[in-house]
C-alpha cells in the first residue's frame, strides 16, 4: 500500500513538471544553472534584468557553418552584447555525436572564429537542450529581463545551409531584440527554428 | 538465332552503358536525376518530368514540410521561353523519428514529379532543353548540403509521344505515392481541444490504421505519438499542439497517410470552447 501511494505521488509530481518546464513564449523561461567552457556556473535567474540569448550550436552542422563561417552569428554577439545582453551559446551534442566539444575545443573553435558570446554551455547530457525543447541547431531563444520568454525559433526566414541567403533575410533575433528593447511587442514571438537535428544522447 | 542472342546482348549491353553514364549527377550518399516520362513534347501538351533520388541505406531527403528539422529539396528552372514548371507534386512522406525529433521525408529512393505546362509555341523538329538548380540537404545523423545542375534534352514532336521504357515503372510508383483528393464522400473535421487538436475523418468505411503528416510546420508536435481511433465511418486522431503555435489556426491542412494510400485533408477547425474552469490542485 505505501508503495502504491509513493508511485502516485511520483507521477504527479513528474507531471506537474513536465507543465512547468515546457519553455513557451509569453510564459516565464524554466530556469537552469549550467557550466561553460570556462569552468564557470552560470544560472538564467540571476541575469534579471537583462536580456538574455540562448544560441543551440554544433560546429559540424551546415546551417551553423552558415552563420558562423559567414561571420554572421559573431557579428550578432558582439552587436549585442555590446548592448548588454547576455549571449550563451549552447551545445547539447552528447559525446560521439557531430558537434561534440570539450572545454578545450570549444574555447579554441571561439578563439578561431572569433565567436563572442557571454559564455559557451556544454550541456553534453542535453539536460538543458530538453529543459527548452531545442530542437536544430541554430534554435534561438529570448528571454526578457522579467524572466519571460519572448522570442522562440528561427535565427532567421531563410531556411537554408546558404551564406548568399544571409544578405536578404530577415533576421529574428535582432527584430525580436530591437523591438523589445524599444518597449513593443515581438512581431515574430515564434518561428520553425530551422537547421539541424540536435545531437541528443537519447 | 546466335546472331539475333548476340545481337540482343549487344543491344542490352549498350543501353545499359548508356543508362549508367545518365545515371544522374553525383550528391552526397547518392545521386539525384531529371528524368522525363516520355520520349519527346508535343507542342501544347503538358510534360511529367521527376526528380529522381537514389540514396544509400538510412539517408533521406525531406518532405515540403520537413517536420522539426531539415529542409525540403529547391529546384530553380531554367526553361525555354514559354515553359512554365509547375510546383514539386509531394508523395505522401515517411515519418522519420530522430528522437527526441520527428522529420518527414524520404529514405532510400523517390521520384518527386513536375509538371511542365504551356508547352506551345515550342518548334516542331528542334531539341529542347529543360534545365534545373536543385539544393537539397541529405541527413542520415549528420546533414550535408547538396547542389546539382540537372538538364534533359527532348526533340519537339507532332505526334502523341511514347512512354520512355526504362521511366514507366519509376512514374507508375510515383503516381501511387502522390495522395490523392479526398474521395467525394469523405467529410473532415477538426476540433480545437486547447492543447491538441481532433481530428476526424469520416470515410463511409473504417480506417483502421492512419497518421496525418501537416502540411504547415509548428502546427502539432510532430514527435508526440498520435493517439487514434477507429471508428465505424473513419478514424478520429488526437495531434497535439505545437508549443510554438500562439494564434488559432482555421483549418488542418496535410494528408492522412493511410498504410498502402494517402489523401489530402483540408478540415475545418472548430474553435476551443470558452475557457474552460481550471481543475483545482
Amino acid at each position: 500500500m505505501k508503495r502504491g501511494f509513493a508511485c502516485v505521488v511520483t507521477l504527479v509530481v513528474t507531471a506537474l513538471s513536465i507543465v512547468a518546464l515546457a519553455a513557451r513564449v509569453g510564459e516565464p523561461a524554466p530556469n537552469f544553472t549550467a557550466t561553460d567552457s570556462n569552468s564557470k556556473a552560470h544560472t538564467l535567474s540571476s541575469y534579471r534584468g537583462k536580456f538574455v540569448v540562448l544560441e543551440w550550436h554544433n560546429q559540424g552542422c551546415p546551417y551553423t557553418k552558415k552563420h558562423y563561417d559567414s561571420g554572421n552569428m559573431e557579428r550578432l554577439q558582439k552587436e549585442w552584447t555590446q548592448k548588454g545582453v547576455v549571449w550563451f551559446t549552447v551545445i547539447s551534442s552528447a559525446p560521439g555525436t557531430q558537434g561534440y566539444v570539450t572545454a578545450e575545443q570549444e574555447n579554441d573553435y571561439m578563439r578561431r572564429m572569433n565567436a563572442a558570446p557571454t559564455a559557451a554551455l556544454l550541456d553534453p547530457t542535453g539536460d538543458l537542450g530538453h529543459l527548452y525543447g531545442a530542437k536544430t541547431t541554430p534554435h534561438m531563444f529570448i528571454i526578457n529581463p522579467d524572466g519571460v520568454l519572448i522570442y522562440d525559433g528561427a535565427i532567421d526566414d531563410k531556411s537554408t545551409p546558404d551564406q548568399a541567403d544571409i544578405p536578404s533575410s530577415t533576421n529574428y533575433v535582432s527584430l525580436a531584440l530591437s523591438e523589445a528593447m524599444s518597449g513593443k511587442a515581438v512581431s515574430t514571438p515564434t518561428s520553425r527554428p530551422y537547421g539541424c537535428s540536435v545531437k541528443y544522447a537519447h | 538465332m546466335r546472331a539475333l542472342i548476340a545481337l540482343a546482348l549487344l543491344l542490352a549491353g549498350m543501353t545499359a552503358s548508356a543508362h549508367a553514364d545518365e545515371r544522374g549527377v553525383p550528391i552526397p550518399h547518392g545521386t539525384v536525376e531529371l528524368v522525363s516520362e516520355q520520349q519527346s513534347i508535343q507542342p501544347g501538351q503538358t510534360l511529367l518530368l521527376g526528380l529522381h533520388f537514389r540514396l544509400g541505406p538510412g539517408w533521406h531527403i525531406y518532405w515540403i514540410n520537413p517536420g522539426d528539422s531539415g529542409e525540403p529539396p529547391r529546384l530553380e528552372w531554367h526553361l525555354p521561353a514559354g515553359l512554365r514548371a509547375g510546383a514539386i507534386e509531394w508523395p505522401a512522406p515517411s515519418r522519420l523519428p530522430i528522437p527526441p525529433l520527428m522529420d518527414y521525408g524520404y529514405e532510400g529512393e523517390v521520384l518527386l514529379p513536375v509538371r511542365i505546362e504551356k508547352t506551345t509555341g515550342l518548334a516542331v523538329g528542334t531539341t529542347v532543353t529543360l534545365a534545373a538548380n536543385m539544393k537539397a540537404i541529405v541527413c542520415r545523423e549528420v546533414c550535408i548540403p547538396a547542389k546539382a545542375s540537372l538538364s534533359l534534352s527532348l526533340p519537339v514532336r507532332a505526334d502523341r509521344p511514347h512512354e520512355l521504357a526504362e521511366s514507366a515503372a519509376l512514374f507508375s510508383a510515383a503516381r501511387k505515392a502522390l495522395p490523392k483528393p479526398a474521395p467525394a464522400g469523405w467529410r473532415a473535421t477538426a476540433k480545437d481541444l486547447g492543447d491538441s487538436f481532433e481530428l476526424t475523418v469520416n470515410a463511409g468505411r473504417t480506417i483502421s490504421q492512419a497518421w496525418f503528416a501537416p502540411l504547415e510546420p509548428e502546427i502539432i508536435e510532430n514527435a508526440t505519438p498520435q493517439k487514434t481511433a477507429s471508428t465505424k465511418t473513419g478514424i478520429r486522431l488526437i495531434l497535439k499542439k505545437s508549443d510554438q503555435l500562439l494564434k488559432p489556426v482555421s483549418r488542418l491542412r496535410g494528408v492522412l497517410v493511410l498504410p498502402q494510400s494517402a489523401y489530402v485533408i483540408d478540415a475545418p477547425v472548430a474553435p476551443a470552447p470558452a475557457k474552460r474552469p481550471k481543475k483545482e490542485q
